[in-house]
């Protein structure tokens, strides 16, 4: 006589494997991990921060990836600035982040050209990488962020006051 | 003071999570390749399309998908290999999407989508109703046509005194009509653009009784109108194009007696009517472990009232708002023992304190609000169904001699910092005296910015390279006479390295002169500007510790200057970085800026600035000698 056993551990396998696909195709938004995008005030010099929620690291992402993704997540977040009804220091309207790369502990941002139409003060050079770089070295392992524009390492920008061309870290506010 | 007229709560999340409930139901699967839609009255062809159980997904290369984001103004970030899919609207808000996840975030706000995005060959197939949405787009349906209709998707207000504006943003540049006016009420018609908002809100301010928005014409041709009903004596402005909105703007009448706060108290009675009595001070927060867990204590001086909340296991975060306070001293963040983890202090709006508390796990709080302040106690025992939320009100009893203790702890770099102070204080605000030693203790070096092929900032024909040289001149006849040495980095209208050159060989050659002169001092002079016309003042930067004392004695004598003092900020600057002696970069004043504008094409003024510049040049010589040297 056939042990009755093996049935029922397939349906009991069926049901867990059933569930598990369930959880995972349905999972809810659930609090992640939350990440503080900083706008430099209109004053020129006090920061502001919202926050934005990241998503948990996925199944088959690596720590490496998550921490990539984090930071183009940061730096997209950054460029693009608070809501339009927050007073900040913004950069040029068309500005994007064309790309980012993490190496060791700096993040490289490279951005698009437009962010070389601001309007020659320091004023708003100084404001909008204070918040960007506020922004990327607040996520765990980056502490240095290193400017590029359409690929390029700049000097400072045209006309600019600001020295790019080394990493830039939270010490240089 | 900002009120979100989409979101009744005043929460500008709100509003996103409201346009996306009302967001038309979806069109029916559409066949499977391509399909038409009319964007603005054009024709619109999409291509790379994949649909079923009456969902559709968008290739993001399909060619109808570029146009729309380009038109509306967003941006997509995305490279090949990469998970994440990124759309930035012109709102600003970021639309964030991951291949494999249903998951979609908006802002701020976490959503599921229909289906998780998924790669076709090496393109990202994205859920097309949930993009849409996200940009603005309303879809409607005109028979058999499909119409992807424009929204007005936000009418924000912001109350600047007796002044109101609202912002009005939507899926498409607004070009708002008025097409009636008169002294009770203005409509304004948006055309081309439909909306999800309607009805009528009680605004009582900035001269705006009520906002009333209403939607009529065809699926194809809307027109949103927006009613603005004034106050007696209000005044409407022509509506005014922002750098990605528009801005109605409105003046209410002048009020009989002095305002004594920016902000009318009828909008938002409650913090703002408590901000006339005075601002409420955290004068300190610290940390103080017992045998059953631990106290954050809070030294309180004024009266608030205070919002607590935590998040449900395993999240164990927990965070307190005090309203109406203001933040004592630099912002906190530190790692704590059990049963804490971490402690942050900060503050989180100009009316509000954050205490954030990460805890090790569901540990019990406990709040005991005192004469002093409020304590704050964590137990180290677990418990099951903590509160997730509380309020209540502090009034405190601070001695005069607590609060004196308190405000002898200042943050020299932040003092004219209306807001909140910087997250990360530097550690060199408190630096000892400059060990600089001159080989020239007489010289000053003057570096009039830009110059030759640079110009610098440019308005009204006037330009900061020619402003820089004359008030350098000035500044130099001055010194002379004082009996100072001077030397210029340009006297002329010249690029001090070569024309043409590049930012590193012009800006070195600036900080040559200096450096090699071993020059007392190094002042760079410069005119502001920004692409609005908003900011003004002068402002100081500086890079090195050397640098703080000296621009901090300039600036007390160019502090009544006639615009405003900015203060000093501290920033990565390339002349004050580089140069070995006390170094400071003033921006006089924002040529971008109406009545800074005034200031900077006066030669009276330009002379005025010189003059005080020289004064201060005299103090701080006096005041810092140099070492081994006669003081000046």
């Amino acid at each position: 006589m056939r042990s009755p056993r093996l049935p029922v551990l397939v349906v009991i396998l069926a049901i867990v494997a059933a569930g598990t696909w369930y959880a995972l195709s349905h999972r809810g938004a659930r609090v992640g991990e939350t990440i503080a995008i900083y706008f430099t005030k209109e004053d020129g010099k006090a920061l502001g921060d919202v926050s934005v929620s990241m998503r948990p690291r996925q199944i088959g992402e690596s720590a490496a990836e998550h921490l990539h993704n984090a930071a183009l997540y940061a730096a997209v977040q950054a460029v693009a600035g608070p809501p339009n009804d927050v007073r900040a220091i913004r950069f040029p309207p068309g500005t994007r982040v064309n790309g980012l790369k993490v190496e060791g502990s700096t993040a490289t941002v490279d951005l698009s050209k437009e962010v070389e139409r601001q309007a020659g003060g320091t004023f708003g050079e100084n404001g909008e990488f204070k918040g960007l770089v506020y922004t990327m070295t607040g996520i765990s392992g980056i502490n240095a962020v290193q400017v590029t524009v359409d690929g390029a390492r700049l000097e400072t920008l045209p006309g600019g006051h600001l020295e790019l061309d080394q990493p830039l870290h939270r010490s240089d506010w | 003071m900002i009120n979100r007229f989409i979101a009744r709560t005043g929460s500008p999340s709100a509003g996103v999570v409201l346009a996306l409930m009302v967001a038309a139901h979806a069109i029916p699967a559409l066949a499977d390749g391509s399909f038409t839609a009319i964007y603005q009255r054009h024709t619109v062809r999409f291509t790379h399309v994949a649909s079923s159980d009456g969902t559709t997904a968008i290739g993001i290369e399909d060619p109808g998908f570029q146009t729309l984001l380009r038109e509306t103004g967003a941006v997509l970030t995305w490279k090949p290999g990469e998970r994440y899919i990124l759309i930035t609207t012109s709102a600003p808000v970021v639309i964030s999407f991951a291949l494999g996840d249903r998951r979609y975030d908006v802002g701020p706000i976490a959503l599921q989508a229909s289906f998780a995005p998924y790669e076709r060959g090496s393109e990202p197939y994205l859920p097309f109703d949930e993009v849409l949405h996200g940009l603005g787009l309303g879809q409607r349906r005109d028979g058999s046509v499909v119409v992807l209709q424009p929204q007005l998707d936000a009418l924000d207000t912001r109350q600047d005194g007796n002044r109101m504006m609202l912002f009005a943003h939507g899926g498409a540049p607004l070009h708002p009509r008025i097409v009636r006016e008169s002294d009770t009420a203005v409509i304004y018609a948006f055309d081309g653009v439909g909306t999800s908002l309607s009805g009528t809100r009680q605004i009582n301010a900035g001269g705006v009784r009520t906002v009333q928005v209403s939607v009529s014409g065809t699926v194809r041709n809307p027109t949103t109108l927006v009613t603005v009903e004034l106050t007696a004596g209000a005044v409407a402005e022509p509506p005014r194009q922002e750098e990605r909105d528009v801005a109605l703007t409105f003046d209410g009448a002048a009020p009989a007696q002095p305002p004594t706060t920016q902000e009318s108290p009828t909008a938002e009675p409650a913090p703002e009517a408590e901000a006339t009595s005075g601002p409420t001070l955290i004068t300190g927060v610290s940390v103080h472990p017992g045998s059953d867990g631990v106290t954050v204590a809070i030294a309180i001086a004024g009266n608030a009232t205070y919002e607590w909340h935590r998040l449900r296991d395993p999240d164990n975060r927990f965070w307190l708002d005090i309203k109406v306070a203001q933040l004592q001293g630099p912002p906190i963040e530190e790692n704590e023992s059990a049963p804490l983890v971490s402690l942050r202090v900060r503050q989180g709006d100009a009316n509000t304190v954050r205490i954030a508390l990460t805890l090790t796990g569901p540990k019990p709080v406990a709040l005991t609000p005192s004469t002093t302040g409020l304590g704050i106690t964590v137990g180290t025992q677990d418990v099951a169904d903590a509160p997730r939320s509380g309020s209540g009100s502090i009034g405190s009893v601070v001695s005069e001699s607590q609060q004196n203790a308190a405000l002898v702890t200042p943050a020299p770099l932040d003092q004219s910092a209306s807001g909140s102070e910087n997250p990360e204080d530097s550690t060199w605000k408190f630096a000892p005296r400059s060990k600089y030693v001159p080989t020239n203790p007489r010289l000053i070096v003057l570096d009039p910015g830009h110059g030759g092929s640079d110009r610098g900032t440019i308005h009204g024909g006037v330009e900061e390279a020619n402003l820089a040289l004359d008030m350098a001149k000035r500044l130099r006849d001055i010194l002379i006479a004082r009996g100072w040495q001077v030397k210029m980095t340009r006297e002329t209208d010249v690029d001090v390295y070569a024309p043409d050159d590049s930012p590193h060989q012009e800006l070195q050659a600036r900080v040559d002169v200096a450096n090699h002169a071993g020059a007392r001092l190094f002042v760079s002079i410069h005119a502001n500007a920004y692409i609005n016309s908003g900011p003004y003042g002068t402002t100081f930067y500086v890079s090195k510790p050397d640098d703080l004392a000296f621009a901090r004695t300039v600036e007390t004598h160019l502090a009544s200057d006639g615009t405003k003092d900015d203060g000093i900020v501290k920033s990565h600057l390339y002349v004050t970085l580089h140069t070995r002696m006390p170094a400071v970069l003033i921006e006089t004043a924002f040529l971008s800026n109406p009545s800074d504008y005034a200031l900077l094409t006066s030669p009276a003024w330009r002379q005025k600035v010189a003059q005080e510049i020289a004064d201060g040049i005299g103090q701080y010589a006096q005041e810092y000698p140099v070492p081994n040297q006669p003081a000046q």
